[in-house]
C-alpha cells in the first residue's frame, strides 16, 4: 500500500471532525472519498497532506511515518495536493506559479522553466503561462492547481473537490486531465460531490459519515450499500443510479 | 524599450549632479540615493516575502552605530565600522526572526514596532553608544578612509555605486528559486509549503539579507552626515520612510524602492527648507496621507500604476 492510514484522529476542542479512520490507499489507483457536507473528508486529507497534525492515529506513506511531519517534507517525500478553495498565488503568472512547484526538484533557474513548460503544456495551461494568474476563472484556477502539484512530481496526488463549481465541458476537460495524470503512474486521492465524476474515476471509494468511515469497495458496491444510501445520498442516488443504468444501458 | 529606458536612466543619473550642481541639490541628490538603498533592502522581506516591518531602522542603527563606535572606541575610520554593523544586524535580524516570523501579518509587523521601540529606549541608555546624546564621526577628516568631504558629491557616487550593487543582487535574485520562493510566501503561505517551501527559512534568509544591506545604508549615513543619535539612527519615523517609500514606488518591484525615494526625499527636503524646523510636523502628516492614499487607490504602487496604463494603452 502506498498510504495507510490508521486510527486517523482530528478533534478540534471537544468537536471530532475525524474519528479513527483506517484507510488504505493502493499504488497506481484511483482512490474515491465522498461524504455529506461536513462528513470531514477535507478535515481528513489535511490530515494526509500533513496541514494537520492529527489528534491521534498514524500515517505510512510508501512505508515511512509521516503523521506530524511538516507539509513541505509531504511534498518532498512525493505528496501533492490541492485545495477545495484554490490557493494560487494571485499577483504572480500562470507559468511562474508552476515555476514555484517545479523548483521543487530542479534548483537551476533554467531546469525549473523547462519542467515547468512541459507540465502547462500537459495540462493546457500553455496558452495562458503569461497571464496573471487572478485572470484566471475557477476551472482555471483548479486546473493551475493541479499543474502546480504535478510540478513538484509527486507519487500521489491529493484533489479535493478539484472539478466543484465546474460547468459539464468543464468537468469533462478536467476528467480527462486526472485520467491523463493517472495514466502517467501517479496514484490519486480525489474528494468529490458530484456522483458521476467518482463513479467514472475511481477504482475504489470511501465514504465518510460524521467523521467515520461508513462503507468502502467499488463504486457500484458502495453506492449499492443500504447505509450509504441511508445516510447520504438518499433517494437522489437513486435517481442517479437509474439514470447511470439507463446511459449506460 | 525597457532597456532603453534603463540606460537613460543611468546616464541622467550618473551627470545629475554634475548639471544640477550647488550644495543643496548635491545633498538632497546623495540623499535620495541613500534612503532608495534603505527601502531597497527594506523591499526584499517586506516587498517580495511580503513581510511588512516597521522596525527596520534597528538594522539602519546598527549600521550607524556601528560605524560610529569604530570611530568613537578605537579610533578607526567609520567605514571600518561597516563589517561590525552589518555583523550585529544579520545577528539581531536571526534572533528577532525566529519568533517574529512565526506570527501571521498585522501581528508580525506590530511586534517589529514593539522590538524597535524597545531597541530605541535601550540605545538611549548604554553609555558606550552615547546614550542620549548621541555619537560623533570624526570632527575633522585624518585621512581619506574618513570619507569625510565638505561636497556631497563623492557621497552622491557612493551611494549610487552601492545601490547599483544592491539592484544587480535584488535583480538576480527574483529571477533566482528564492525570488520564487518569497513571492509564492507573500501569496499564500499554506500553499507555498504544501509545495515544498521551507516557509520559516525563507522567510529568516530574507530578513537577515534585508538587515545586512539597510544596515549598509546606516554605516553610509553616518560617513555623511557625522552624527547619530537614538531618535536620527533608531526612531521609527525611519522605518516607516522605508515602508512608505517602497510601497509608493510599488513593493516587491525591482525599481519600486527607488521611485518611491526620488519623490519623498526631494519632496521632504525642499518642505523641510522651506519651513524650517516646523517641517517635520507636516512630514508626518504627508505621510499619513500617502499611506492612506496608497491603501485606498494603489495598493501596488506607482510602477503597476504605470504598467496598468501600459497594457491599456
Ligand atoms: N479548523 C477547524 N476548526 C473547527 N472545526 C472545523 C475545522 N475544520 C473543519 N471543522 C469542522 O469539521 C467538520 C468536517 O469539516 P470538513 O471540512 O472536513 O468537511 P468536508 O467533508 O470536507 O465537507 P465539504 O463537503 O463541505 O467540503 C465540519 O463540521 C467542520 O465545521
Ligand atoms: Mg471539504
Amino acid at each position: 500500500m502506498l498510504i495507510e492510514a490508521r486510527g486517523v484522529t482530528m478533534r478540534f476542542g471537544g468537536f471530532t471532525a475525524v474519528d479513527a479512520v483506517d484507510l488504505d490507499v493502493a499504488e497506481g489507483r484511483i482512490t474515491g472519498l465522498i461524504g455529506p457536507n461536513g462528513a470531514g473528508k477535507s478535515t481528513f486529507f489535511n490530515c494526509l497532506a500533513g496541514d494537520y497534525r492529527p489528534s491521534a492515529g498514524s500515517i505510512r506513506f510508501a512505508g515511512r511515518e509521516i503523521a506530524g511531519l511538516t507539509p513541505e517534507s509531504h511534498a518532498r517525500l512525493g505528496m501533492a495536493r490541492t485545495y477545495q478553495v484554490p490557493h494560487t498565488f494571485t499577483d504572480m503568472s500562470v507559468g511562474d506559479n508552476v515555476m514555484v512547484g517545479a523548483f521543487l526538484r530542479h534548483r537551476r533557474t533554467a531546469d525549473a522553466r523547462r519542467a515547468a513548460d512541459a507540465v502547462l503544456e500537459r495540462t493546457g495551461l500553455a496558452g495562458q503561462a503569461r497571464h496573471r494568474a487572478s485572470s484566471l476563472g475557477t476551472a482555471g484556477r483548479k486546473r493551475l492547481e493541479i499543474a502546480r502539484a504535478l510540478a513538484t512530481e509527486p507519487k500521489v496526488l491529493l484533489l479535493d473537490e478539484a472539478l466543484a463549481g465546474l460547468t459539464a465541458t468543464e468537468i469533462q476537460a478536467a476528467i480527462t486531465l486526472v485520467r491523463d495524470i493517472h495514466r502517467s503512474g501517479i496514484t490519486i486521492v480525489i474528494v468529490e460531490h458530484i456522483m458521476e465524476v467518482i463513479l467514472s474515476l475511481a477504482d475504489r471509494v470511501t465514504v465518510f459519515h460524521h467523521g467515520r468511515i461508513i462503507s468502502q469497495g467499488t463504486p457500484g458496491e458502495v453506492t449499492g450499500d443500504p447505509k450509504v444510501v441511508e445516510a447520504y445520498l438518499g433517494r437522489s442516488l437513486e435517481r442517479q443510479r437509474q439514470r447511470a443504468a439507463e446511459a449506460s444501458g | 524599450m525597457a532597456r532603453f529606458v534603463l540606460a537613460v536612466a543611468i546616464a541622467i543619473a550618473l551627470v545629475f549632479p554634475l548639471v544640477f550642481s550647488g550644495a543643496f541639490y548635491e545633498r538632497v541628490a546623495a540623499l535620495t540615493l541613500l534612503y532608495a538603498i534603505a527601502a531597497s533592502a527594506w523591499n526584499l522581506i517586506g516587498g517580495y516575502a511580503g513581510q511588512v516591518s516597521v522596525g527596520h531602522v534597528v538594522f539602519f542603527g546598527c549600521g550607524a552605530y556601528g560605524a560610529a563606535v569604530a570611530y568613537s572606541e578605537w579610533g578607526l575610520p567609520p567605514i571600518a565600522g561597516l563589517p561590525l554593523g552589518v555583523g550585529a544586524a544579520v545577528l539581531l535580524a536571526a534572533l528577532v526572526g525566529v519568533p517574529t516570523l512565526r506570527l501571521s501579518g498585522h501581528y508580525f509587523t506590530m511586534a517589529t514596532v514593539a522590538l524597535a521601540e524597545l531597541i530605541r529606549i535601550l540605545v538611549g541608555n548604554v553609555p558606550v553608544l552615547g546614550a542620549a546624546v548621541g555619537l560623533m564621526g570624526p570632527a575633522v577628516p585624518r585621512s581619506v578612509w574618513d570619507l569625510s568631504f565638505t561636497s556631497s558629491l563623492p557621497y552622491y557616487y557612493l551611494f549610487l555605486a552601492v545601490l547599483a550593487g544592491l539592484l544587480l543582487f535584488t535583480w538576480w535574485m527574483e529571477r533566482s528559486r528564492m525570488g520564487f520562493y518569497l513571492r509564492a510566501i507573500k501569496g499564500s503561505e499554506r500553499a507555498a509549503r504544501s509545495l515544498g517551501i521551507p516557509v520559516g527559512r525563507y522567510k529568516l534568509y530574507a530578513l537577515m539579507l534585508s538587515a545586512g544591506f539597510t544596515a549598509v545604508a546606516g554605516a553610509l549615513y553616518l560617513v555623511m552626515v557625522g552624527f547619530v543619535d537614538p531618535d536620527s539612527g533608531v526612531g521609527i519615523l525611519l522605518s516607516v520612510k522605508m515602508l512608505i517609500m517602497a510601497a509608493l514606488g510599488g513593493a516587491g518591484t525591482l525599481f519600486g524602492p527607488l521611485i518611491g525615494a526620488l519623490i519623498l526625499v526631494p519632496l521632504e527636503e525642499i518642505s523641510n527648507s522651506l519651513l524650517g524646523g516646523q517641517g517635520s510636523g507636516v512630514t508626518f502628516v504627508v505621510y499619513g496621507g500617502i499611506i492612506l492614499l496608497i491603501a485606498v487607490f494603489q495598493p501596488g504602487g506607482i510602477l503597476a500604476m504605470v504598467a496598468g496604463w501600459w497594457r491599456k494603452s
